[in-house]
């Protein structure tokens, strides 16, 4: 369903690295469609392809040994999945941006934050060097990095970990893009921080109707931060709904699995609930349903077909034989 | 072109000067290592030299066979002196004097004066030639990194095939071909010599473009072009320093040899070229070959000491 507000949409998208030991097909067949001004939330366990996802609408994959397959990155008319280096140069940064995980390695550590942002500025906008000075202490300062006139001068390892995240913020906004991709910016962080980094997103999106592309595992994350929410597992998406039905009432009984999983400090528990097994092996995926050899709720057809796509409710999509 | 050549010099070095205080860390580390600093001291010295020194000499070049072979002061010699009149050698005791400190050659020049001028000469060419390797090696190894595949492989087989060439005869033959004029052998020894640089910078070009930072300048949309040149040249910066200050002397050395061999530009005084002029005449005037030899077992061992210490300082798994 292509609505008329659809800033990026994601068909079929199938992203494989082929490496000596095989084929891995980290990203294969997600479907999403990120809506204007909306967070869309990329849930699941790591291995589940969330990073490759994101990577690859930026055009990011290494290739070799990786390349997107099949599917449609469709963007503002174009499909990225099949655009020019040069093409994809233009938008990355200046349309859609993203948010590394760890600040520490995603600064350059030889340059200084201010050189950083201003030359980043430089790239895309013409701006005069002073301008761009401006501008990304500007930034920096709506980012709530105090004295950001020293900070300007700083090199990465002079700050801590959560001035580098807001620093890196306010890079990737440096140029107004219309998407931002946060993958996994919460979690190298602290809980405090994790906080007030969280509070910069949505700010972000109230503010600069950002659309939000947020990459994470941590379910707390989704519900305090999304509107809707896609349920990733091995490299397919097998939940796409509004965050309050993800956490009220989950379909899938992977979903369902995740959110046992989080502790509840009402309850006494002796053990902590968790899913049991382990995320599959991307080279060695199960037949049928990725999920049958943990599934509490498994059938015979499971680990025959794949499941397919099934539209519960017009915002509720799911892929499980549950629900037929 | 001039102007986007400053520029990128400028961005490459941008982190040396800009951090005031990590250079001054640099320093102290630098500065504990005695030898490295004696061999500073030395370096700078020798380029004061170099550069004011001609002007305070004689003419290198005068020729005045009234006082060829004279020794440097404090020294004495016996010289036999062929008289055409009487058809018979009379030996007197010739000494040093003040005028020549340092002695004259077989054609009476003076020795201080042919040595301060060779020094400027050898530096030169030790700075350029070395200049030109490193940047040929640093272009070639973060390309070769940076690129991977079949780049990666042509410019690595490339290398080998040049490695395998024993150097030093590479470099007779070039000259041989070429012509022995200074600017040959300069070019001839950069051109040949980049290579342990260019393996140097792939190795660790190649654990920098896994980084994060650079997949993140990307991701903003930075061209190839600027991620070599803003974001990996600048972090093998301290690399390419040592390698240089280790280089130079190699340089010196190898133009040295190639004037003793009577491969050097005959025009111009380099120290390889007075040592070699020297070597004929060890019997009655072994000053000549000894002095620029002295000077350049100097220049050698003060680079060397220097590139030790950089190497050190830069290491930071080394305990100083």
């Amino acid at each position: 369903m292509i609505m008329d507000n659809t800033i990026l949409k994601v068909s079929h998208l199938k992203t494989y690295f082929f490496t000596r030991r095989g084929v891995v097909k980290a990203v294969d067949d997600v479907n999403f469609e990120l809506i204007r001004g909306e967070c869309l939330c990329l849930v699941g366990e790591s291995g589940c392809g969330k990073t490759v996802t994101a990577l690859s609408i930026l055009g990011l994959i290494d290739s070799p040994p990786g390349r997107i397959v099949d599917g449609q990155i469709s963007y503002n008319g174009l499909d990225l999945a099949k655009c020019s280096p040069k093409q994809l140069r233009q938008i990355r940064g200046n349309d859609i941006a993203i948010v590394f995980q760890e600040a520490q390695s995603a600064l350059n550590p030889v340059l200084t934050i201010g050189d950083q942002i201003v030359e980043q500025i430089k790239l895309h906008l013409p701006m005069e060097h002073s301008e761009a000075r401006e501008r990304a202490m500007t930034l920096l300062n709506e980012m709530g990095i105090p004295s950001v006139e020293r900070v300007m001068s700083y090199y990465p390892h002079q700050l801590s970990g959560g001035m580098k995240q807001r620093a890196l913020i306010a890079m990737s906004l440096s140029c107004d893009p219309k998407i931002l991709i946060a993958d996994e910016p919460t979690t190298a962080v602290d809980v405090t921080i994790k906080a007030q980094i969280l509070d910069i997103f949505r700010e972000l999106k109230a503010k600069r109707q950002m659309s939000l592309l947020f990459i994470t595992h941590d379910l707390a994350v989704v519900a305090e931060i999304g509107d809707r929410a896609v349920i990733m597992y091995g490299g397919k998406d097998v939940e796409t709904a509004p965050v309050s039905e993800i956490i009220g009432e989950p379909k899938h009984p992977y979903t369902a699995g995740l959110i046992e999983c989080l502790p509840d400090l009402s309850k006494t528990a002796d053990r902590l609930a968790s899913i049991p097994g382990t995320t599959p092996n991307p080279s060695e995926m199960p037949q049928g349903c990725a999920f049958h050899p943990r599934c509490p709720k498994v059938m015979g057809i499971c680990s025959q077909h794949e499941p397919p796509e099934i539209v519960i409710s017009r915002e509720h999509r799911i892929s499980c034989h549950l629900y037929k | 072109m001039t102007k986007r050549l400053g520029d990128i010099v400028r961005k490459i070095s941008r982190p040396l000067y800009s951090n005031s205080r990590l250079v001054n860390y640099y320093w102290q580390r630098t500065k504990r290592n005695k030898l490295a600093i004696f061999g500073l001291a030395f370096i700078i010295f020798l380029v004061l030299l170099a550069v004011v020194g001609p002007f305070f000499t004689l003419d290198p070049t005068l020729v005045n066979f009234e006082e060829k072979n004279l020794p440097p002061v404090g020294f004495a010699i016996e010289q036999s002196i062929y008289n055409i009149e009487t058809d018979e050698f009379t030996t007197t005791k010739v000494s040093g004097n003040w005028k020549h400190p340092l002695g004259t050659d077989s054609k009476g020049r003076d020795m201080l004066a042919m040595l301060i001028s060779g020094a400027r000469v050898s530096l030169l060419v030790g700075l350029i030639a070395t200049g030109i390797a490193i940047i040929l090696g640093t272009i070639i190894g973060v390309l070769s990194a940076y690129l991977g595949g079949w780049a990666d492989n042509t410019l690595m087989r490339f290398t080998d095939v040049m490695m395998t060439f024993p150097f030093f005869l590479l470099l007779v033959l070039i000259v041989f071909i070429f012509g022995p004029s200074l600017a040959i052998i300069v070019l001839a020894i950069g051109l040949t010599g980049w290579t342990g640089a260019a393996r140097l910078i792939r190795s660790e070009g190649l654990s920098l473009r896994t980084r994060e930072f650079v997949t993140a300048a990307k991701a903003m949309g930075a061209s190839d072009n600027r991620v070599v040149f803003r974001h990996l040249i600048p972090n093998v910066i301290s690399l390419i320093i040592v390698m240089a200050t280790l280089a130079i002397p190699g340089v010196i050395l190898a133009e040295a040899a190639l004037s003793f061999i009577g491969l050097g530009d005959p025009t111009v005084p380099s120290w390889g070229i007075i040592l070699e002029s020297g070597q004929h005449s060890l019997n009655t005037a072994w000053w000549v070959a000894v002095e620029p030899g002295i000077m350049i077992f100097l220049t050698v061992l003060a680079f060397n000491f220097l590139g030790d210490g950089l190497r050190d300082a830069f290491d930071p798994k080394s305990n100083i």
